[in-house]
């Protein structure tokens, strides 16, 4: 019997653990391992990051902090699949991104990704409406006027659908961005520097946007930045300082 | 890609109306007018010259001879499927009750004529619904032997020992000058008739002809029956004879050509700027693609499907213009072009079509490959800008896939090797002085910051940009001088051939008793001392060469008119061999080039002539050029006084008289004997082809023009954009506008100045090849020309670079800082 306990109590045990194993896989959104960047400059070999793990679990919003030059904005791009590293894997929303090719990774961001930039990137030539259709464009989703509406709506400017980028304020245009950024209603949001551009009011009505709108959506935000204020309303803060984790 | 392809099949219009696609749209639609519009035109002039041909022929193919010809051609044509009609022509008396007239009598069979159309009036002037014959025993006649002879319908004429009523006056018919009788009046009778005029006997001179119309394929089968013709039988067909039409229109379609293939070029040039500004704006737009889940397929396919929508509109677009234009040729050309034409084929429009994709292939291929391998990281680094040096190799495939193209669209492979090698050439030396120039400007030190020298400091930091601008700017300009010189000499060339004193009458059948007092009388009357030159008729009996077998006997036995004198004509040029080496002691004769050519002719040959009832052997000692729009009186033959001098001729003479018509009546009332042929009606045809073909090239150089406009716009614009940052820039910490403009202004004006020197000088270059070898001119530097198109190109850089930098002084610069 006690053999029996004891076998009991450590099948138990196990299964818990393999259960408790996938419910933390089954949580993991991004896991990055051993990830470094180097590149060639005038200098020579330059290492951007340096052996990084990292791990982001859905719907736990997570910052990167640091100093300029610090590998920030490289990781991120990393982890969002826009560029691939020296050494180590990237694992997004279940996909070793590391061994697939751009068509591939692309694909992924298209469906599941989404992004906000610090330097807004709006198409001049396109509506707000326009912009923020692009990505569903992209995909081909028949209803793309429909949902980039709604986005606009979320964000608060449904009443600047006919406007161009030129046309918008430095806050607008980067709620058209967040608009266009959710349109896909993704899993991940990646922000890189999303108030960075932007006066203090309309920094704090940004990322209290972002903040809310990752709630609603259900959608976890990886965020760049330097500003400390915000990163702080992050669930895990990490700090960068020359290419590697705090 | 197929999501790409209905991408860009959505962003079409908002993306071409959004300005990057519109210099490329227009440059499109320039090349496709231009081309179009000189191909239909090409079309339809190569339609209406066959069937002029044609209708100067009377048919599409003729069998000529003066003997009868063997009625087993007869046989053979039917066996062919083809038409049949046949004309016999020769001299004979018309005889009236009180006075008769030499005539050119030609008896016709009904079906006359195969091709044009036979005009025969009544007394009413109303048409006669006749076939192309008059019924037995009738005659019709043109007008000046109705007035010579005083005849009316229904009176009766006779020739030789037939009496034919006249039943009509003759307005036009075809194969007017298809034989040796052409000064003389018409009359058209029936051929059954002939036999009974008992006019023709043994030795009389006849020409007959058998005419032949039909489908191109049964014209080919009974030609390639007829291999071997008898040597007395010559064939002439609609293709040979329109090889020798408008000479007007054949030199302004060379220069159509070439002005079609320099719109093409500078199209391109155009609209390789406006692309490369398409990519550097549209690489944001594919990078955030790019990022947000396009593939390398998808960015291809909206890539092409917008590209193709601009090949097709700008097609389309150009088509209809080109068309128009076209039509405004024509009817620039119509003093030339008589014929209604035919309506053209499609050959054109596949052409334009053709020549669109080839043009935004060549201009677009490497940076399609260059955006759809975007990498989405771009974004985050906010680098847009586009490195075109790992591209080379699509550039040089692009570059020479596009000439190869222009080759066997234009078929001149020659002309084609020329301009690449002129591009190469140019683009090379503009290379050059471009580093010269930022290297010298780099070496001086600008310490007092005006404009001027901050414009200096510009074209140094701009670098690469600086140097494609002068090199654009510079080609675009040597292609539009090369066209401007060619067309003011081609013109002017035209101009010079019917000067004032241009003779507008033939006197011949002048005996040598009449001579002084025909002079006398011209020089009281109308003060004009005309030169007399003997017409001697004879006829080339045979050739030979010395020392050799060569056989000329095909080629012999013609009709000739004849000549002798001292001196080498005015309007005639030495080619080849000497004048004479002793005019009064050696029998000389002097030869057409042309006509030398076709008989196989050397200097030196042996040519035997009959000429007055004697023949004689004379030696060929040289070619000449005739020009024959001097309209003075030239000649095949021209013998030297000691072959010439003792035969017995009569004289020819050509003068220019004022008020010619009152002048002339008295002087045939005064002289009944002497034929007068009246030139004016050749001369104002001439005259009005000449101002038709100008006004037809100002038109097509017009399109180069706007092309060469566009083009450098293109080139002004393709960094607008950095230049309106900078601007806005400078604006901010405190440049006044005054210096942002001078600065412009000096930049512009040492870019359009280095650009325009090398331009010219090398169009000079250029040009002369041209000239010396497509449109056998003699080239010398229109020095008026070439100095308005320098002052010209640096005015218009100059002021369309001020112009393009004038939005951005003054708009504020925050807000242009933040759109940027």
């Amino acid at each position: 019997m006690d053999c029996f306990d004891e076998f009991t109590d450590k099948e138990s045990v196990s299964r818990i653990l393999k259960n408790k194993a996938k419910e933390i896989l089954k949580n993991l959104i991004l896991e990055l391992k051993n990830i470094t960047k180097e590149v060639n400059s005038p200098e020579g070999l330059l290492t951007i990051v340096k052996d990084i793990n990292l791990t982001v679990e859905q719907g736990k919003p997570i910052s990167l902090v640091g100093p300029s030059g610090s590998g920030k904005t490289t990781l991120l791009a990393i982890m969002a699949g826009l560029d691939l590293p020296t050494l180590g894997t990237v694992n997004l929303l279940g996909s070793e991104i590391t061994t697939l090719d751009e068509d591939k990774r692309a694909q992924i961001r298209g469906q599941d990704v989404g992004f906000v930039f610090q330097s807004f990137h709006l198409m001049p030539r396109l509506t707000a409406l326009d912009n923020v259709m692009l990505p569903l464009e992209i995909l081909g989703d028949p209803h793309s006027m429909d949902k980039a509406q709604e986005a606009l709506e979320q964000v608060g400017l449904s009443n600047r659908e006919k406007h161009f980028a030129a046309q918008l304020s430095g806050g607008e245009k980067q709620r058209v961005a967040i608009a266009r950024s959710i349109v896909n209603k993704p899993k991940i949001l990646f922000a890189d520097e999303p108030t960075g551009n932007l006066d203090k009011k309309s920094s704090d009505s940004i990322s209290d946007l972002l903040f809310s709108l990752n709630e609603i959506i259900q959608t976890t935000l990886v965020l760049v930045t330097h500003d400390l204020f915000l990163a702080g309303k992050c669930k895990e803060v990490y700090e960068l300082s020359e290419g590697q984790i705090l | 890609m197929r999501r790409g392809l209905i991408y860009g099949l959505k962003k079409f219009w908002s993306e071409v109306f959004s300005g990057d696609l519109l210099i490329l749209f227009f440059s499109i639609v320039l090349a496709v007018t231009s081309i179009s519009s000189v191909g239909f035109l090409g079309d339809r002039l190569q339609s209406s010259m066959q069937m002029q041909a044609s209708t100067m022929l009377g048919a599409d193919l003729v069998l000529r001879s003066t003997s009868q010809i063997d009625p087993e051609f007869l046989a053979k044509a039917k066996a062919s499927n083809l038409n049949y009609a046949e004309t016999t022509t020769f001299l004979s008396m018309v005889i009236t009750e009180d006075d008769n007239l030499l005539t050119s009598i030609k008896a016709v069979t009904e079906s006359y004529p195969l091709r044009g159309k036979l005009k025969v009036v009544n007394a009413n002037g109303i048409q006669i619904q006749h076939s192309g014959a008059p019924p037995s025993g009738k005659i019709w006649i043109e007008k000046k032997i109705s007035e010579s002879l005083g005849l009316n319908q229904l009176d009766t004429l006779s020739i030789g020992n037939k009496n034919l009523i006249v039943e009509g006056i003759i307005e036009d018919y075809p194969d007017r000058n298809s034989s040796f009788v052409g000064f003389y009046p018409t009359a058209i009778a029936n051929i059954a008739d002939v036999e009974e005029m008992g006019v023709i006997q043994t030795g009389s001179r006849v020409v007959y002809r058998k005419l032949f119309s039909g489908t191109k394929n049964n014209l080919n089968s009974f030609e390639d029956s007829l291999k071997e013709l008898p040597s007395d039988i010559r064939l002439q067909k609609a293709i040979d004879v329109s090889s020798d039409l408008g000479e007007d229109i054949a030199n302004s379609t060379i220069f159509f050509n070439l002005a079609s293939l320099f719109t093409i070029i500078i199209s391109v040039i155009a609209a390789m700027m406006a692309v490369r500004r398409y990519a550097n704006r549209n690489l944001l737009h594919t990078s955030l693609m790019k990022v947000f889940g396009a593939s390398k397929p998808f960015i291809f396919g909206h890539q092409i499907m917008q590209l193709t929508l601009i090949v097709i509109s700008a097609s389309i677009f150009g088509l209809i213009l080109g068309y128009s234009l076209q039509h405004l040729l024509l009817s620039t050309l119509q003093g030339i072009i008589i014929i209604d034409l035919p309506s053209p084929s499609l050959r054109p429009v596949i052409i334009g079509f053709t020549t669109a994709a080839f043009v935004v292939f060549a201009t677009t291929a490497p940076y399609i490959k260059i955006l759809s391998e975007t990498e989405p990281i771009r974004i985050l680094r906010n680098d847009f800008a586009i490195r075109l040096s790992s591209n080379f190799i699509i550039y040089l495939v692009a570059f020479f896939t596009m000439f190869g193209f222009l080759g066997v669209l234009f078929q001149d492979i020659k002309l084609i090797f020329y301009i690449v090698m002129a591009l190469i050439l140019v683009t090379f030396t503009l290379y050059l002085i471009g580093k010269l120039l930022i290297y010298v400007l780099s070496l001086i030190k600008f310490s007092n910051g005006t404009g001027w020298n901050l414009g200096l400091k510009n074209i140094v930091q701009r670098g690469n940009d600086s140097i494609l601008q002068i090199i654009i700017f510079g080609l675009s300009l040597l292609f539009l001088v090369v066209l401007a010189e060619t067309r003011t000499d081609l013109v002017d060339s035209w101009g010079e051939t019917l000067e004032e004193d241009t003779p507008n009458y033939f006197l011949f059948n002048i005996q040598e008793y009449n001579l002084n007092t025909i002079s006398d009388y011209l020089e009281d009357e109308a003060g004009i001392i005309p030169d007399f030159t003997p017409l001697i008729r004879g006829r080339l009996l045979s050739a030979s060469r010395p020392e050799s077998d060569v056989n000329f006997d095909n080629l012999m036995d013609r009709e000739a008119n004849l000549t002798w004198r001292y001196d080498i004509p005015q309007s005639n040029t030495l080619v080849d061999g000497t004048w004479w080496t002793n005019p009064d002691k050696v029998a000389e004769v002097s030869v057409d080039q042309e006509i030398a050519a076709s008989m196989n002719l050397e200097v030196g040959d042996e040519l035997n002539f009959s000429a007055g009832g004697k023949t004689f052997s004379v030696t060929v000692s040289s070619f000449r050029e005739i020009e024959w729009q001097s309209f003075s009186p030239n000649f095949f033959f021209i013998l030297s006084p000691a072959a010439g001098r003792e035969l017995p001729n009569s004289y020819i003479t050509s003068i220019k008289i004022e008020d010619s018509e009152k002048l002339m009546n008295k002087f045939i009332t005064r002289f009944p004997t002497i034929s007068a042929v009246n030139l004016e009606a050749i001369i104002d045809q001439a005259k009005k082809s000449i101002s038709s073909a100008s006004l037809a090239v100002q038109y097509i150089f017009l399109l180069t023009l706007i092309a060469g406009i566009l083009a450098l716009i293109a080139s002004i614009y393709s960094n607008r954009d950095q230049r309106t940052k900078e601007t806005a820039i400078i604006h901010a910490i405190g440049a006044s506008r005054a210096m942002i403009f001078k600065s412009a202004a000096s930049e512009f004006f040492i870019l359009g100045m280095l650009s325009a020197i090398t331009a010219i000088i090398f169009s000079t270059l250029l040009s002369s090849i041209i000239f010396y070898q497509f449109l056998d001119l003699i080239y010398s530097p229109n020095l008026i020309i070439l100095g308005l198109s320098f002052l010209l190109a640096i005015g218009f850089i100059f002021f369309a670079g001020v112009i393009s930098v004038r939005k951005s002084v003054y708009a504020s610069p925050m807000i242009t800082l933040r759109d940027s």
